[in-house]
């Protein structure tokens, strides 16, 4: 449940995000780990290392909860992320907001590669997987904003 | 709420997994260590720090666009292959290597422009930020170089690591999970547009939708899955007879082959995604 020790979190400016992570992490697509409760396991759980980030309220809460994470740069604009939590689950992923200044390499990736983190992060939560082959791109950006949207709504 | 833990995996065991992240070489390179304890050990920070160096080097030396790169010296023959940088020849070497293997599919010298070995470096430089990244105190690393994906060790005791494979027709979607301990590269023309070009004919073609190839090596496996993308369904066979090595192709009609080692995960795909468990696979050779 609690066990992630959130080291340091989004940069506004360059991806110098470093997240340091401890038992239970479930894991999001491109890397992203999220903590989330193991099979099993009911209620709070005592935090077993400390946390350098501060703590966050519970996330034993059934109703459904939506934060949006910082803008964040990625290879071709900024973007912000909305996650929506549901007691201990993530049930919902969007980009709440997307620029690129226009940027023609960027509306063909923004089509394609947004959706797919979208997903991709949902998907990798149960498919338990630490990487996806043949996709790129915005995850970078995406994660931290993300995380970011995570750790405001004390869902680490 | 699937089981996120693996079983087997002790609740007890402490692990620690760090991330970190290099924008270079024209796109994102995730870094992820794993390992047990409670935190990373210092000399973890230290070797994550030496690998982000070995992708900034390799984009110093084998950037295209940078003018003055060493590779780029060269490509205008202002310094002959007997005077390149040693990684420059290493990779030449290794490029030629994976031409023959290929039955020339991947020819980094056909390429419009001169020789650009671009295909070949970015695995390589993962592959080897992946092993600079592994060691003592570690129990695995991942590097994923926009897709193409490099892992050494595993994240946890007994457990190797599982990547997902994503789909072509709709990337939205990972059209099979892979149980690897080495690399996987993906090559294709869905995430980047129609950006192969079949050294044989000069044209800008592809004849599979997506083309994966898994390991030891990313640099090759790269290059070959460069090569199975232009090659299509017959580029299996150049990659079934490279030990070690396997494949898969998924046409653009969604039909799928893969060489008959092709490492998909036992259980298949995420839910969903019935139609495209492994056992439909159409294993050939």
């Amino acid at each position: 449940m609690k066990r992630a020790g959130i080291v340091a979190v989004t940069s506004m400016v360059g991806f110098a995000g470093v997240l340091s992570f401890h038992a239970k992490a479930a894991p999001l697509g491109f890397g992203v780990r999220v903590v989330a409760p193991g099979a099993g396991q009911t209620g709070p759980t005592t935090t077993t290392a400390p946390s350098p980030a501060t703590s966050a309220p519970s996330a034993a809460s059934s109703q459904a909860r939506t934060a949006t994470g910082a803008a964040v740069n990625y290879n071709y604009g900024v973007l912000s992320v909305s996650a929506t939590v549901q007691g201990t689950k993530l049930t919902n992923v969007t980009i709440a907001s997307i620029d690129d200044a226009g940027n023609f390499r960027s509306e063909s990736i923004d089509q394609q590669a947004v959706p797919v983190l979208e997903q991709e992060a949902l998907q990798a939560q149960s498919a338990n997987i630490q990487g996806v082959s043949g996709a790129s791109y915005t995850s970078a950006g995406f994660e931290d904003s993300l995380q970011s949207a995570l750790t405001q709504l004390g869902f680490r | 709420m699937k089981q996120l833990r693996q079983p087997g995996a002790s609740p007890e065991v402490q692990s620690w997994h760090l991330h970190k992240r290099e924008e270079v070489m024209g796109t994102v390179v995730t870094l992820d260590t794993y390992g047990e304890g409670t935190k990373p050990p210092r000399e973890v920070h230290v070797r994550a720090a030496r690998a982000r160096a070995v992708l900034q080097r390799a984009d110093a030396v084998f950037s295209t666009w940078k003018e003055h790169s060493p590779l780029n010296q060269f490509r205008r023959g202002e310094i002959t292959r007997d005077e390149v940088l040693p990684e420059i020849r290493e990779v030449l070497q290794a490029c030629e290597r994976a031409k023959f293997i290929s039955d020339g599919y991947f020819d980094p010298w056909a390429l419009p422009g001169g020789v650009d070995p671009t295909g070949y470096v970015k695995g390589w430089a993962a592959q080897r930020a992946a092993e600079m990244l592994y060691g003592p105190g570690v129990g695995g690393a991942v590097v994923n170089a926009a897709g193409d994906i490099a892992t050494c060790g595993s994240p946890a005791p007994g457990r190797p690591f599982q990547l997902g494979v994503a789909d072509p027709s709709d990337r939205r979607r990972i059209a099979c999970v892979v149980e690897i301990s080495g690399a996987i590269a993906t090559s294709g023309t869905s995430e980047r547009g129609n950006h192969l070009v079949n050294p044989k004919s000069g044209q800008w073609e592809a004849r599979a939708a997506s083309a994966s190839v898994t390991g030891p090596d990313l640099g090759l496996a790269d290059a070959l899955a460069t090569a199975l993308a232009v090659a299509g369904e017959e580029g299996l066979a150049f990659v079934e007879a490279t030990p070690a090595y396997e494949g898969l192709v998924i046409g653009y009609d969604g039909s799928w082959h893969a060489t008959p080692g092709f490492p998909f995960h036992p259980l298949g795909n995420p839910s969903g995604r019935a139609h495209h468990q492994p056992a439909e696979a159409n294993h050939e050779h």
